[in-house]
This record gives C-alpha cells, sequence and structure tokens, in this order.
C-alpha cells in the first residue's frame, strides 16, 4: 500500500482545519456523531479560540478513481506565528505540504514563513488558493502573489473552498501526484523520530512518531537514542485523530507508541527510537530546540500547589516542547517557576491550559524579554528578571534584543503604520512591493512588539496588516529597571525592565492600571513607579466606600437583608501582599493598551 | 445545645402610620399622602389586627413604637382612636413608648395631648437646622420650627430623639450637631444620606460624595463623642442611660410584633424558632392579607442577630446567640469569624463579637461574608 505523508500549512485562520474538514468528509473519516467544525481542534481551547494550537494528526484512506488505495497522514497545524514551532515538528514527519493562501486575503507574513519552512525542510509544496467561495476572493491574484513572492508557479494552485468542498477531489489527487511516497525500507533496523507526544496517566507518554527506517510492533523492545535507556513497546497505533490501536508501523508510517514510560524525562520530542537489539549509529537530525523569547513568573496562588504545579509544567511540556521552565522564588509571590515562551499567546496559552487541564490557580508576572548585560568586571550574562537586574553602576553595556520584523499591508495603512514603527524605536530595511499591497521589513527593539503592538497594528490598518518576525540578535540599548511600590515595599515580581525613554510613560501606565485593578482596600494604599529610588509616577488604591447601611429597623429587616444576600462574594484570582490583594490583572498591569 | 431556646412572650410593638403631608426625595418608605376615608379604613383594620395578634400571641409589652411615615400627622381624635385600639388588646408599653414627630406639627396642646395618651418619648424628624439644607432634602419645616418643636416636646416631659441626615451637599454639619444638641435632646439619630433606587433623588441623579459620606459618618461619631454622647449603634447616639430600648429589641434580634400595612413583625412560633412577617402595602392589607410568613432556620436566624446585632456597639454575645439559636455559632462560622479578625474588621473578647471602626464602615460586606458562608 502507498501512503503520503503532508501537512496543511497557511497563515492564521487561512482555513486549514476547515479545509481538513472537508477532506476527512470526502475521505468518510467523519463520524456523524463528531460532525462538527474544524474536527481536528480537538483542545477544548482551540475551540473556544477558534484557533489551533497544536498540530494534529489523523490518518486516512483514499481511493483513486483509478482503484488504487492510499494511505494518507494528514497533519493540521497551527498558523499564529508563536506557535510555529508546532509546524516545523510537523514537517519532520512529512514529504510535502498543502500551502493555503486565503483567496481574500492573499499571500500573508505567515504564508511566506511556513512556505520557506517547508522549502527548508525539501518538501514537495501543492498550493491551494482557498476561500474561494467569498464574495471578496481573487483566486488569480492570490495564485500570483504566490509566484511573485515564493516563486511557486502560479498555474499549479488548485482552486479550492473548505467551506463548499470545491476542489477537494483536485487537491487529493495532486497530493497523490505530486508528493513523493515516503522512502525507507520496512525490513531495516527500526528509526523513528519523535515529533510530539503527551502523557497519559495510564500508559504512561504516548509518542508521536514517523518511521523512518524499519518496522515497530507491539512487545519490541525499543532503546531512545539521546539516554540509551530502553522500553518494552506495549502498543502501537495510528490516529483517527484519537489513538487507534493497529498492529505495526512501518517505514514510511505516522503513528503512535506507548511503551509504559512513566519518567516524563525519558521521552524528548526530537529524539530518535532505535530497535534495542540493532542500535542505529546514526540519529535523525531532529530539529533544533525552539527557542523561548518571552518570559514571565508562574506561582500557585496557594502555595501547597506548588508541587502539582511543577509536576503540571512537567507533563505539559512533554505535550508542547516549546516552553522552558525553572524554579524561581520571589519575596512577594513566594515559590514559583521562571517560564520561557514563544510569544505571548503562547505564554496565554499555556497558563490557560495548566489551570484548565490541572485544574491550578496561578497568578503570572509580566513578560519580559532576554537582556544582554556586560558587567564592569567583564563578565557577560543574560536575565529576563527583572529582579536580577544589577544597579546601574555595575553595568558596562546592556544589549536588548532585536526582530526583523516583516509586515505585509495594503498601500493605504501604509503612512500610519510606518508612523507607529518610528513610536516603536524600529528602523527600516527595506519596502517591497507585492501588487498592490507593500512588504514593510524593520528592525525592531523586540519589546516594544511584545505587548500591544499587534493590536495596534491590526486597528490601524482595520485588519489589514500581517507581521511576521524572527530574532536577529542585540543592539546596545538605554534600558532601566522600573520598580514598581506598593505600600511603600518594592514588589520584586511587578518590577520591569524597560528602554529609558520609555520608563515614564510606562511607569505612569502601570500604576494607574494597578490602581484601577486592585480592590479597594481598608486603607488607601499607595502604588508608585520608581527608578533607582527615584518616583516617576503615583497613583492610590481608595480605601472601600462606605457599606453599611444607615437605617436598620424592624420594618425592614428582611428586606434589606434579602439584598445582601443577593450579592454573593465572586471568587477572584488574588495574591496578597503584605496586606494588600493584589489581583491577577495588576500583575499584568503593564499589558494593558494605551487606549483602555 | 441543639434545642433552639426562643421565646415565648413577646414584650415590643411597631405601630405603622403609612401616611405623609408630602413624599420627601429620599425616602423609599412606604408611605401615602392622605386621602379622604382612607385614615378611617385604615384605624378600623389595625383594631382588627390588633385583636388577631393578642389572640394569637402571648404579649406583654414593654415598649410601644409609633412609626411611619408621620404618625403626628394623624388628627388629635385619629392618634387616640389608635391608642385606644391598642390598649384596648395588646395593652401599652411598660418602660417606653415612642411617638415619631414630624416637627411642623407640634403645638403645646398636641404636645400636652399626645403625653395624655401615653406616649413619653419622641423621635423628632428634625434632619437639620440648616435652612438650604431641609430646602435641598424637601421638609416642609424650616430651623426655627424644628428647634421650637424639639423645646415644645422637652417642655412636655418628653424624652426627646433628635434625627439627623448627614453628608448633605453643603451642610454645616458641626453647625446642625451643636445645634441639635444645645437644644437638650438626649438622643440622635444620624443618619448619612443615602440615595436609594425609586426615590425622587435618583431619579434626578443626585450623588452623595464619597467625603460627604466620610464626614457624615466619622465626623458626627467624633463631635458627638466630644459633647457626651455614647454611639452605641452605628447611626445612634445617646446619652447615658437614654438608649432606645424599643429600637434595642430590633438589634438584638428580639421578637416583637408588627401591626399596619407594610410593618414586619418578629414573631415566635411555639416548638420552633421564630417567623418573620411583613404586612403587604395598604390596599392589600385593608383587605385583611396579613402577608406570607419566612420562618428561620437556626442560620436564618443567627445571620439576622448578626445582621442587626453587628450594628450595635456592644456586640453580639456569642454564647447567648448559640443558646438562642440552638447552634454552635463558633463551630458553624468559626473559619468566617477568623477571616474577618484577621482583616481586621471583627473582634472576639471572650463570647462577645464586635466590629471595628473598619469593620462598621463596611459591615454589609462583613454581613455578606456570613451569608456566603
Ligand atoms: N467562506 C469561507 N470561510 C472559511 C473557509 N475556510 C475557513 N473559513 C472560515 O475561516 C475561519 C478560520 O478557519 P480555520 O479553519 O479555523 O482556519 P485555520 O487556518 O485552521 O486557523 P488557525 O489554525 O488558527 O491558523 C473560520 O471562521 C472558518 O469558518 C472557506 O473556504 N470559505
Ligand atoms: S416624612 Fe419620613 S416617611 Fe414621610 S416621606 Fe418624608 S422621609 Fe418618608
Ligand atoms: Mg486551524
Amino acid at each position: 500500500m502507498h501512503t503520503r505523508n503532508f501537512s496543511i500549512i497557511a497563515h492564521v485562520d487561512h482555513g486549514k482545519s476547515t479545509l481538513a474538514d472537508r477532506i476527512l468528509e470526502r475521505l468518510g473519516a467523519m463520524g456523524e456523531r463528531d460532525k462538527r467544525d474544524q474536527t481536528l481542534d480537538t483542545l477544548e481551547l482551540e475551540r473556544e479560540r477558534g484557533i489551533t494550537i497544536k498540530s494534529t494528526p489523523v490518518r486516512l484512506t483514499y481511493t483513486r478513481p483509478n482503484g488504487e488505495t492510499y494511505t494518507l497522514n494528514l497533519i493540521d497545524t497551527p498558523g499564529h506565528v508563536d506557535f510555529n514551532y508546532e509546524v516545523s515538528r510537523s514537517l519532520a514527519a512529512c514529504e510535502g505540504v498543502l500551502l493555503l493562501v486565503d483567496a481574500s486575503q492573499g499571500v500573508e507574513a505567515q504564508t511566506i514563513v511556513n512556505a520557506y519552512l517547508a522549502i527548508d525542510n525539501n518538501l514537495e509544496i501543492v498550493p491551494v488558493v482557498n476561500k474561494i467561495d467569498l464574495p471578496a476572493a481573487d483566486p488569480e491574484g492570490a495564485a500570483r502573489e504566490l509566484e511573485e513572492v515564493i516563486g511557486i508557479p502560479a498555474d499549479q494552485a488548485i482552486f479550492a473552498s473548505g467551506k463548499t468542498g470545491v476542489g477537494v477531489d483536485d487537491i487529493l489527487e495532486a497530493i497523490v501526484e505530486r508528493i513523493p511516497e515516503p522512502p525507507g525500507d520496512p525490513d531495516a533496523p527500526l528509526k523513528a523520530l519523535i515529533f510530539d507526544s503527551f502523557y497519559d496517566a495510564y500508559q504512561g507518554v504516548i509518542l508521536f512518531v514517523r518511521v523512518l527506517e524499519g518496522t515497530v510492533r507491539a512487545k519490541d523492545a525499543i532503546t531512545l537514542f539521546s539516554n540509551g535507556k530502553s522500553f518494552d513497546v506495549d502498543k502501537v497505533g495510528t490516529f483517527s485523530p484519537g489513538l487507534v490501536v493497529g498492529q505495526e508501523l512501518r517505514a514510511g508510517a505516522v503513528g503512535w507508541i506507548a511503551a509504559s514510560i512513566k519518567d516524563i524525562h525519558d521521552a524528548q520530542v526530537g529524539d530518535t527510537i532505535t530497535a534495542k537489539d540493532q542500535p542505529t549509529t546514526e540519529p535523525f537530525p531532529g530539529f533544533k530546540p525552539a527557542q523561548p523569547v518571552v518570559f514571565s513568573g508562574l506561582y500557585p496562588t496557594s502555595t501547597e500547589d506548588y508541587r502539582r504545579l511543577r509536576e503540571a509544567l512537567e507533563k505539559l511540556k512533554l505535550n508542547d516542547a516549546a516552553f522552558v521552565f525553572e524554579p524561581e522564588t520571589s519575596e512577594a509571590l513566594g515559590f514559583g517557576f521562571r517560564c520561557g515562551f514563544l510569544g505571548l499567546l503562547h505564554a496565554e496559552i499555556i497558563q490557560e491550559r495548566l489551570e484548565r487541564e490541572y485544574d491550578l490557580d496561578l497568578i503570572a508576572t509580566a513578560p519580559a524579554v532576554v537582556y544582554r548585560l556586560t558587567l564592569t568586571n567583564g563578565t557577560v550574562f543574560e536575565t529576563q528578571n527583572p529582579a536580577e537586574f544589577p544597579t546601574r553602576d555595575r553595568i558596562e553595556l546592556m544589549e536588548e534584543p532585536y526582530i526583523k520584523l516583516s509586515v505585509m499591508l495594503p498601500e493605504e495603512y501604509v503612512g500610519p503604520v510606518m508612523q507607529l514603527l518610528v513610536e516603536r524605536r524600529g528602523s527600516m530595511i527595506t519596502m517591497n512591493y507585492v501588487g498592490k499591497r507593500v512588504e514593510l521589513l524593520y528592525e525592531v527593539p523586540f519589546a516594544e512588539i511584545l505587548y500591544d503592538f499587534h493590536d495596534r497594528l491590526k486597528s490601524i490598518s482595520r485588519g489589514y496588516a500581517s507581521m511576521d518576525y524572527e530574532q536577529i540578535g542585540y543592539r546596545e540599548g538605554d534600558l532601566v529597571k522600573v520598580d514598581i511600590l506598593v505600600q511603600a515595599e518594592v514588589v520584586d515580581a511587578l518590577a520591569v525592565i524597560v528602554h529609558r525613554d520609555k520608563a515614564y510613560s510606562l511607569g505612569r501606565k502601570i500604576v494607574d492600571k494597578m490602581a484601577e485593578v486592585i480592590p479597594r482596600q481598608m486603607f488607601p494604599v499607595p502604588i508608585q513607579a520608581t527608578i533607582g529610588g527615584k518616583i516617576i509616577a503615583r497613583a492610590t488604591v481608595k480605601a472601600y466606600r462606605k457599606d453599611v447601611l444607615a437605617k436598620c429597623y424592624g420594618g425592614d429587616i428582611s428586606r434589606k437583608k434579602k439584598l445582601l444576600d443577593k450579592q454573593k462574594k465572586g471568587k477572584a484570582r488574588m495574591k496578597n501582599i503584605g496586606t494588600v490583594e493584589v489581583p491577577q490583572e495588576a500583575f499584568l498591569a503593564v499589558l494593558s493598551t494605551e487606549e483602555g | 445545645m441543639t434545642h433552639p431556646d426562643p421565646e415565648r412572650t413577646v414584650r415590643h410593638l411597631y405601630v405603622h402610620v403609612p401616611f405623609c403631608p408630602s413624599i420627601c426625595p429620599y425616602c423609599d418608605f412606604h408611605v401615602l399622602t392622605r386621602r379622604a376615608g382612607q385614615v378611617e379604613a385604615y384605624l378600623r383594620r389595625l383594631r382588627e389586627e390588633a385583636h388577631e395578634l393578642a389572640g394569637r400571641y402571648d404579649v406583654d409589652l414593654d415598649t410601644v413604637y409609633l412609626g411611619g411615615g408621620t404618625p403626628s400627622f394623624l388628627r388629635d381624635d385619629e392618634i387616640a382612636d389608635l391608642v385606644d385600639a391598642v390598649r384596648g388588646t395588646l395593652g401599652w408599653g411598660r418602660a417606653e413608648n415612642t411617638l415619631e414627630v414630624n416637627p411642623g406639627t407640634v403645638s403645646p396642646e398636641r404636645a400636652a395631648h399626645w403625653r395624655g395618651l401615653g406616649f413619653d418619648r419622641a423621635s423628632v424628624g428634625v434632619q437639620s437646622l440648616d435652612d438650604d439644607t431641609l430646602r435641598f432634602l424637601g421638609r416642609r419645616h424650616d430651623a426655627r420650627g424644628a428647634a421650637a418643636a424639639v423645646t415644645t416636646l422637652l417642655e412636655r416631659d418628653f424624652r426627646v430623639s433628635g434625627d439627623l441626615i448627614t453628608a448633605v451637599p453643603g451642610q454645616p454639619l458641626e453647625r446642625d450637631i451643636d445645634g441639635l444638641v444645645s437644644l437638650g435632646v438626649e438622643h440622635v439619630s444620624a443618619y448619612t444620606l443615602t440615595i436609594e433606587p425609586g426615590t425622587e433623588f435618583a431619579r434626578r441623579g443626585v450623588t452623595v460624595a464619597e467625603e460627604d459620606e466620610q464626614r457624615g459618618f466619622d465626623v458626627t461619631a467624633r463631635l458627638l463623642a466630644e459633647r457626651g454622647f455614647e454611639r452605641y449603634e452605628v447611626s445612634n447616639y445617646a446619652r447615658p442611660g437614654a438608649r432606645s430600648r424599643h429600637n434595642l429589641a430590633y438589634w438584638t434580634n428580639r421578637a416583637y410584633l408588627g401591626l399596619g400595612p407594610g410593618a414586619s413583625g418578629h414573631y415566635p412560633v411555639p416548638g420552633a424558632l421564630t417567623e418573620r412577617r411583613t404586612n403587604p402595602h395598604l390596599h392589600e392589607w385593608l383587605t385583611g392579607d396579613a402577608g406570607e410568613a419566612e420562618p428561620s432556620a437556626p442560620e436564618d436566624y443567627v445571620t439576622d442577630a448578626l445582621f442587626m446585632g453587628l450594628r450595635l456597639t456592644d456586640g453580639v454575645d456569642l454564647a447567648d446567640l448559640s443558646r438562642r439559636a440552638g447552634l454552635d455559632v463558633r463551630a458553624r462560622y468559626g473559619e468566617v469569624i477568623e477571616a474577618e479578625r484577621r482583616a481586621g474588621r471583627l473582634t472576639l473578647d471572650g463570647d462577645r463579637l464586635r466590629t471595628t471602626d473598619a469593620g462598621r464602615w463596611v459591615l454589609n460586606d462583613v454581613v455578606r461574608s456570613f451569608l456566603n458562608a
């Protein structure tokens, strides 16, 4: 039997998951019962937010009009820039991709990035212009853009709609004809790549694998290349997208292995699996580990949950190889973890998954980027934790991370967007015209786009601009640490590092937001922002407003008591700092947008 | 401790007179301006209801309180008829009989008439001794009239309590307090102006400034303390020995009868705890509708008692309350009590649970903690 392994890649929202639905439907893989939109978005959070976070593989069977039967392993991938690492891991399991472009939007920032990921991996690209049912669709224009920007001949593009199902047959034929059969000898010694995994309470770690050489079956003894540990395989199988137990996985197959791996640390995504008795000497190159670029502290609201949080982080890391964590202690928040993420959405998603899937209540501190400091004694170190920021006199050189930012937008918004980029301390590299649209390439300090840049960009361009970025190293910057004081006490977990030019406005923004979100307390509470001990902004949390009935006599007791009874107290996520109850929003005050 | 120990005998009576000369813009009580024939119908039904209550409960009155509305707005013969109806059925208070009085209704003759009917205490709606403030509050009397009313009642040998409304924009609070004290009242009820939904002030969008509220609450307490008045309840102040015995019955969660439309009572129930009953408004009440009783389970009884009792400076005796309710209050509400103590809103001194100054300021929130527990 023939096999084709491919991922669906595209800019965010260009319809990957929806088109996958149509393909599943066409191949009879969608049970009447579980018919719903974006079937492959299986996480509750994905369904709520309407975006894909995790790549999801599914195995399908396709019988061509000429009667030949193919196994298709389809992997639906996320489009958001933060989850790009998911895409690159999925691609390691494939020989080809469906590159989707929304016919009404054209080529966007992540279309380009994902296309190059595929090219770099030597994958065959099947271009698909999607959503051609939309009134604003311009399929020919989108195909032309693919040719102009990425060099994919316009006449190769298949026009399709994930809504109506148009083009699905052509896509299936193209997959078979254009994407090569996976290489590999089923009789050779086993060699398989772990491209994802998750922890199952009963079966231990479930490994998602692409078999490169050989065959793996239940009861086989396997060895993990990185640590030499061996395990006996309990079960193997494929994805429906749920786990389906099978007989064996042969070279070229995409599937899963359960081998009672109970210690999470034994299963590294990117590792190579070999047969115990015939170990391979050459591991698969794997992928370069994702480099977290945004860091924040995660603390349990109640200290007893620290251990549970650690276990949860370890389990979640299995399913999301892109984030890192290490223990950290804060005077204000106690024991917690400093966590590194690929972006803000990634950070948000991790926090939410921890809270839902592991039933934890967490406080997250403001996200920060990694700074590089050269001290007067010559040592160089990197820090993302404002609490570790040394005093000014010990610093020789301060550097901050820069990104190369690419913004795709219609011509008419170029002026205001360039203005925004100047505000964000950006400098232009080039500007390219792509039909009626423009690609702006800028160098910008990463910290400047971290918080509200994307929202501003979207609002300035009425939603038409898209962006992507990559880290390009460090540049000198005049940085200061802004401390935040609550009731005249410095709260370490609230400190932020910021460029000197932005310190005053940021300090103002933080104290104002905090005064707004910290509930009124028994006494007025001053909130101050300081640099090196000098106060740069101040706001006050007011004392409680009077909340007592002036009059309470016989006639009114029942009625008034009932009023109180109705006003149930909500339970909020709070952390006590001294005598002040500080809610989660206060720790993220820095994220609030200028407008609100 | 599992058997509640309710009271059997009712010692307090509240009578509601729902008529006022005009409706004040801040008032959310159940009141009406009077119409022809209504007072007669009211008095007839009141007599019947008094009979019914007397037949149903073991009554031996310590205090009677005639409130409203504006009871002093009743004509001399009407109020005599009302007192007669009460005396002939439920009796009269041994210790304290209060009449709520509107300054505009007082004359030396009427004061003598009321005294003769058996009232010995008057609660006078002075509200302010500043004409602008009184006008803002929509009162019909002026400062001189209010002062004269208090003096007249004192001369007729009434114990007099003066009502003040504080936190009114522009009100000369210190002068009001000094003025009222120097008239010779022994008791002051000082309420911060509250804009209740549905009132004319609410419709007009009147608001009370936070600073005015704070002053009305704290400055009033300080000024009155300096002048020899003890704050014994959130809004009530008395010279030694002059506390309102009737109102204390509410705040200590005692049984009392409610007579008249909109009046509520807190009644003993044989073999169980108490029940609360609020009479319906005038029209239904005239037809004999007595409203619905709400029996109180031990927890209701306890939260009622705390809701009222924590208003008192003396607080609540938890051992006594546990005995009356048949519920170990410290066991049931230990966590709340502890949390509120740590937050500095309650203190527990032996069995006595009290609010701190901070706790009194946000007492609703303290009570909500108990209701949520
Ligand atoms: N009209 C129309 N709408 C579509 C089509 N395909 C997808 N959509 C809509 O576009 C939105 C995004 O669709 P998804 O399938 O979730 O897009 P995605 O590319 O998987 O998004 P991410 O995984 O978050 O990057 C949804 O509201 C879909 O209903 C299409 O062919 N026609
Ligand atoms: S006199 Fe008293 S009861 Fe009558 S309307 Fe005014 S505030 Fe209300
Ligand atoms: Mg998707």
